[in-house]
């Protein structure tokens, strides 16, 4: 059975069955939405089990489709695409179970989450540089749509800015492509395995650098990296619950999952040239996510600068991996603890946005100031909101902290000093959490406060899993490193 | 020279053998002039019919078209003037399936009105020229095309003779068109005065011997006729004016066929009379290609009249589509990509005319306004819209995105990787301005507006057909790219 093409059409079915269906069967979206949803993840275990950790990219599904361009419908796996997939099916999940605009879940948003989850497990899995290409955008297109349909106040700015930056994004990404293809030895082709393994683009010329610069400018775009970031916080701040969700959770390793796929493993010379350069970013990237973090009394705009903090440490991690004469021990430890703070990032900084919008449906605001005491009302959702804030400041035991501690150790070889002041960097995000949590949990509760309710069932069913997952991968985090075990694939 | 009898008589006899080959070329010329007989038999009512006959005789010149390319093959007919090849049978193709479908969208503006059948007989004229200037291996048969192309638009701008917008249209464009084909025939004179015959080849031959001044001067008049069909930057000024004071089927008419008929004769021309990329006309037609999209897009950021913004949308396109020519003599690739791209423009630039031409005769209004909450009012319009726009910026995987992806291969197989960088900056640019169309169709709440109405079965048609192909020409993208590949120019010499 063709597993992982299952995994990513089941979505792309049920949106057009939902889109089918007629508007008057009320729950039907929301049902279809969940058993897609639910079938794909299925898909993805079934995957696991037949999965060999060892062999590097495989189970490849080939279908012919447009021959004369050598593109295919081309899906395969490694450790690193199947980790991330696992990741976003779950969260995508919890997204569709939590819904997005009015109760039960409508047709359009049914529609566009499915498209989104089907275009975002294409991406991770495909195989093939047109299909690659197309799933990078169509994740632009829906979340568009999710952001400019049920967003903040600002929707339709903070929707347009999101779509023209990562069109600027994606654009240089196609020019990189077509130069990958046409440089292939023979006749152009887009199978991204035969790239992988050939590399026609050697060395780290004027045209290597060139092509690099292309893929690169649009997966830091993505990630984001500083200076490249300024359509994170409107995005994020904009979009539904949901929608930050997925958009910080999934969409943003999109940028990262490409900078390892195409910058690492097939340009690999021009990435040795420029890794210090792109380490250096990594590291503003940490430190500024932090700072300006520190400054924010929005909690959503608080955490949103906390994942420019957090992808910086993948962004130094790959740029380690990248740099000339790095022994492959450490090489494999800062790619494992990439892919994992990837896992971990995805996880903690789902159920932070999922908090956030419990308490912004409850209270109408964001505002640490206006906040205050919630715990007292509210003890299991400060409970779990506390877990996820010591989980996101690299608490030991919960998910970020052997993926951090992971990046480092591997960085350290490369270079000890960017290593070494990165660090600073976790001091930071404990003092924005901790800070975070005094004003909005802690203390006396506001007369208005007192009354809130504590969590309901579809917050918990949506949040927990989330928690759960946290916990195991920071108790246990082999869960997630013996099937990512980088060491088998890359190059 | 001059001919014996016996001479003329084998010349006849060639000719009459050179017909099959022009069958699709004569299914047009049919369908004008059966188109006037039936207009002036027929009653008023009954004129649809008439509209009925010219659809159904652009379907019969592109199965002709389709059925010349699997029975003979190509060939150069009719002394030499006609090229029958790929690129001319293709571009046969994309006139009869368009044309056909202008005449879906123009039948419910037609109905009932006083010239109905001339009108249908006019577009037939017109689809008659575009073939043949894209299929013209001779200097004489380029300018009496472009001539015949001219004067039938024109008629059909000014159709609505009440209208003052639509007559000031029609005498803009007039103007404009004469100036800059007597400005070509200009240019062509030059050229006979090169080689000593009007056939192009011979042209291509003679102008290594030639000074460069000359032809680089004669090669320049040249294009402005094509340029000017084409709408490329700076001879795009007719344009918004005349696609906002036409009749908006003539618009979408004119935004398809006259256009692409005038690239391809450019992708024909130019390489013939000028081989080898002599004296550096690629570098030149990348320029213009540059020039144009720029700030074909530019302009359209400032509009708020849709027509006008797909006016400037489609001086835009045409300066995406002109990367195919510029590459074409750099990179096998360039005229695949330039005829896949005309193809997915064709659906795609007829789709969102359509839903413009809908949305009009609801609101009687296309100012952006007119759109908001198009979305609650008519759900498939509104996906008619946004997939078509979409195509347009070149989202995968519709069709305009394959487009993007050729052209963009093109030029930088050509050598040419800054022309496909600016036409990402291009791209990105388009997309502002294609959303502002978008969003509120989207997002708005529609506001107090007559009741929905129905757009009338051929436009409806019309609609479903471009858009459907819109989707299928990029998802699956193979047969066109087996056709585009094939589509090339018959080597002369």
């Amino acid at each position: 059975m063709p597993w992982l093409t299952i995994a990513v059409v089941l979505p792309l079915l049920g949106a057009a069955l939902t889109v089918a269906l007629p508007s008057s069967l009320r729950a039907a979206p929301q049902v279809i939405a969940l058993s897609a949803a639910a079938l794909s993840l299925l898909a993805l275990l079934v995957t696991v089990a037949r999965f060999d950790p060892g062999a590097g990219m495989q189970l490849v599904e080939e279908a012919r489709w447009i021959p004369s361009l050598d593109v295919a419908w081309r899906l395969g796996v490694d450790g690193m695409a199947l980790a991330l997939c696992l990741m976003s099916a779950i969260l995508f999940l919890a997204a569709i179970a939590y819904g997005v605009g009015p109760r039960p879940l409508g047709r359009t948003a049914a529609a566009l989450l499915l498209s989104l989850e089907g275009a975002t497990l294409a991406f991770f899995l495909a195989e093939d540089f047109f299909l690659f290409y197309v799933a990078f955008d169509l994740t632009l297109v829906a979340m568009y749509f999710l952001i400019a349909l049920w967003g903040g106040e600002r929707k339709r700015y903070a929707a347009l800015k999101f779509f023209l930056y990562t069109l600027i994004g994606s654009l240089p990404v196609l020019l990189g492509i077509i130069a990958l293809s046409l440089s292939a030895d023979g006749a152009p082709t887009f199978d991204m395995i035969r790239l992988a393994d050939e590399r026609p683009i050697a060395g780290s010329g004027l045209g290597a650098s060139l092509v690099f610069l292309a893929f690169f400018v649009g997966f830091a775009i993505k990630t984001p990296i500083v200076p490249f970031h300024t359509w994170l916080p409107a995005a994020h701040v904009e979009a539904p619950t949901a929608g930050s969700v997925l958009l910080a959770g999934v969409l943003l390793k999109l940028g990262t999952y490409g900078l390892v796929r195409v910058n690492l493993q097939m340009l690999p010379d021009a990435f040795a040239t420029f890794a210090l350069p792109v380490a250096l970013l990594g590291l503003l990237s940490v430190l500024y996510g932090a700072l300006v973090a520190l400054a924010q009394t929005d909690l959503k705009r608080l955490i949103a600068y906390t994942s420019v903090n957090h992808m910086g440490y993948v962004v130094i991690a790959v740029a380690a991996a990248a740099s000339a004469g790095i022994s492959p021990e450490a090489r494999a430890l800062a790619i494992d603890g990439a892919v994992l703070q990837m896992l971990a990032h995805g996880l903690v900084t789902g159920a932070l946005f999922f908090c956030v919008g419990f308490i912004q449906t409850r209270t109408h605001t964001r505002e640490l100031g206006a906040l205050g005491g919630l715990m007292q009302p509210m003890p299991v959702y400060g409970s779990l909101i506390a877990l996820a804030f010591f989980a996101s400041l690299g608490l030991p035991g919960l998910a970020q902290f052997p993926a951090e501690l992971q990046i480092f150790l591997g960085a350290f070889e490369a270079w000890p000093a960017v290593a070494a002041v990165a660090v600073i960097g976790i001091v930071l995000t404990a003092a924005i959490f901790l800070r975070a949590l005094q004003r909005a949990f802690l203390g006396e509760t506001p007369e208005r406060w007192t009354g809130l309710p504590d969590l309901d069932r579809r917050e918990l069913v949506a949040l927990l899993p989330l928690l759960v997952l946290v916990v195991a991968l920071g108790v246990y985090p082999r869960l997630a490193l013996d099937l990512i075990s980088s060491g088998s694939w890359l190059p | 020279m001059k001919m014996t009898v016996a001479d003329m008589k084998a010349m006849e006899e060639r000719m009459i053998g050179d017909l099959p080959w022009l069958s699709p070329i004569g299914a047009l010329v049919l369908a004008a002039v059966i188109a006037i007989v039936l207009a002036l038999v027929l009653p008023r009512r009954r004129q649809g019919l008439v509209g009925a006959w010219v659809a159904g005789a652009h379907l019969a010149a592109a199965a002709l078209a389709a059925a010349v390319w699997m029975d003979r093959g190509f060939a150069r007919v009719l002394e030499g003037t006609v090229m029958v090849d790929g690129l001319a049978l293709t571009l046969t193709g994309i006139v009869g399936i368009g044309g056909a479908l202008c005449v879906g969208l123009a039948r419910p503006m037609l109905a009932g009105t006083d010239r109905e059948g001339e009108f249908y007989a006019v577009l037939a004229a017109s689809s008659l020229g575009a073939v043949v200037l894209g299929s013209a291996a001779d200097a004489a048969l380029l300018a009496i095309a472009l001539g015949l192309l001219s004067l039938t638009s024109f008629i059909m701008t000014g159709y609505l003779r009440h209208s003052e917008r639509g007559n000031e249209a029609s005498l803009k464009y007039y103007i404009y068109g004469t100036v800059a084909g007597a400005v070509m025939v200009y240019g062509l004179t030059f050229w006979f005065g090169i080689a000593g015959t009007t056939d192009l080849a011979a042209v291509g031959r003679a102008v290594a011997g030639a000074p460069d001044a000359v032809v680089i001067a004669s090669t320049a008049l040249v294009v402005v006729g094509l340029a000017y069909k084409a709408s490329l930057v700076p001879f795009h000024f007719w344009t918004p004016d005349v696609y906002d004071g036409a009749p908006l089927p003539v618009a979408a008419y004119l935004s398809v066929l006259p256009k692409l008929a005038g690239l391809i004769a450019l992708a024909r021309v130019l390489p013939t009379a000028l081989p080898d990329g002599a004296v550096g006309w690629p570098t030149a037609i990348a320029i213009l290609a540059a020039v144009t999209m720029t700030l074909g897009n530019l302009a359209a950021l400032a509009q708020s009249n849709v027509v006008r913004l797909l006016a400037y949308s489609s001086i835009a396109q045409a300066g995406y589509l002109l990367m195919g020519v510029a590459a074409l003599s750099g990179s096998p690739q360039g005229i695949p990509a330039l005829v896949y791209y005309a193809i997915a423009y064709a659906v795609t630039n007829i789709a969102a005319f359509a839903v413009v031409i809908a949305v009009q005769r609801e609101r009687d209004s296309v100012d952006l306004r007119a759109f908001a909450g198009l979305g609650r009012r008519h759900p498939w319009w509104t996906a008619t819209l946004i997939l078509s726009l979409l195509s347009l910026v070149g989202i995968p995987p519709l069709s305009g995105f394959v487009g993007k992806l050729e052209v963009f291969s093109a030029a930088i197989d050509a050598g040419q990787a800054w022309l496909a960088a600016i036409a990402v900056v291009n791209t990105v640019i388009s997309l502002f301005y294609y959303l502002r169309v978008i969003a509120p169709a989207v997002l708005d709440a529609p506001d107090d507006a007559p009741p929905a109405t129905t757009a009338g079965r051929p436009l409806n048609a019309v609609l479903g057909l471009a858009t459907a192909a819109t989707v299928v020409v990029g998802v699956a993208a193979e047969p066109l790219l087996w056709l585009a590949e094939r589509s090339v120019p018959l080597a002369i010499s």
